[in-house]
């Protein structure tokens, strides 16, 4: 199945600067609707008006994480099967079985690069 | 020290010598916990050195910011380019800018090397003021720093590890295959 590079992308960081790399790499790949919250607060905000193909969250923001919100979006019955892909610096053996266990689709370390970033979409999102 | 000194006279004074001898150990103690505060030089601590770490770290975020910005602002330059004959000489300005970003490093490294002295300064006074004065910590933690502790626990925020990634991509990968 090929990517629908037509989906709307949402954007979780708090750092402008990761959104925006983010943002290139998915333009590079092709993905042009791609909108961006600054913590799962205004992430949950955002998912409530529109849907999204796929999230790309950041972990430890605030007031709500992005664990959090993979948690609030898994629960919630119009939300639950999203594309949910954690990119963070949290790598810790607990923090990705954690978000395994909460429905993680996959799951990126901080620092990457966007032959990681395309595989992991790939294989979140079809192709 | 004159409180010391005086008491120290009255010494032969021989009906209260328990008492005499108690208040001189304690003006001696005065007397040195007097030196101890004066060493710590505190006024120097929070009219120089403090101001001036807060002052060097925010031109740091601020250099990274600014250097960041330039970066990524020639990196998206240089792939919206059409492919004409300016191609090359733009993509080599831009190079220019980034090198030219780049040397923020220098200056940064520099800030930086500045705020670890101060903090090496500060443990060093502070520590020989708490060995100086027999200093114990109040039991039990701060309710802040349990507040932070509970929530880091609970939502497993580990941070950045020190020496890269603690779990490797290749075996988060082997996790989701």
């Amino acid at each position: 199945m090929a990517l629908d590079l037509g989906m709307p992308i949402l954007v979780v960081d708090d750092y402008q600067t990761m959104v925006r790399i983010i943002r290139n790499l998915l333009k590079q790949l092709g993905f042009e609707e791609v909108d961006d919250a600054s913590d799962g607060t205004a992430a949950l905000a955002r998912l409530k008006n529109r849907k999204y193909g796929l999230v790309i969250s950041d972990w430890n923001m605030e007031p709500m994480t992005g664990y959090e919100l993979l948690r609030h979006v898994r629960a919630d019955e119009a939300l639950r099967t999203t594309p949910f892909i954690m990119v963070t610096a949290e790598s810790k053996t607990e923090n990705v079985i954690a978000a395994k266990k909460a429905g993680v689709n996959n799951y990126i370390v901080k620092p990457f690069n966007a032959a990681t970033l395309k595989s992991k979409i790939e294989a979140v999102c079809g192709a | 020290m004159a409180l010391a000194a005086k008491a120290r006279k009255t010494t032969a004074a021989p009906d209260k010598p328990s008492l005499i001898r108690e208040l001189v150990e304690i003006a001696d103690y005065i007397a040195h916990l007097r030196t101890e505060i004066a060493a710590l030089r505190a006024n120097e601590l929070t009219r120089d050195r403090l101001p001036m770490a807060h002052e060097e770290l925010g031109s740091v975020v601020e250099a990274t910011a600014g250097a960041t910005n330039s970066i990524m602002n020639a990196a998206e330059e240089i792939l919206g380019l059409p492919d004409d004959k300016n191609y090359r000489a733009v993509v080599e300005a831009r190079m220019n800018d980034i090198f030219e970003a780049c040397t923020f490093q220098d200056i940064t490294g520099q800030r930086i090397g500045k705020v670890v002295e101060a903090l090496r300064q500060l443990e060093t006074r502070l520590t020989r003021f708490a060995a100086a004065v027999k200093a114990k910590d109040e039991g039990g933690i701060d309710p802040a720093e349990v507040e932070r502790r509970v929530r880091n626990e609970l939502l497993i925020l580990n941070g950045p590890q020190l020496k890269g990634p603690a779990t490797a991509q290749d075996a988060i990968d082997a996790m989701f295959d």
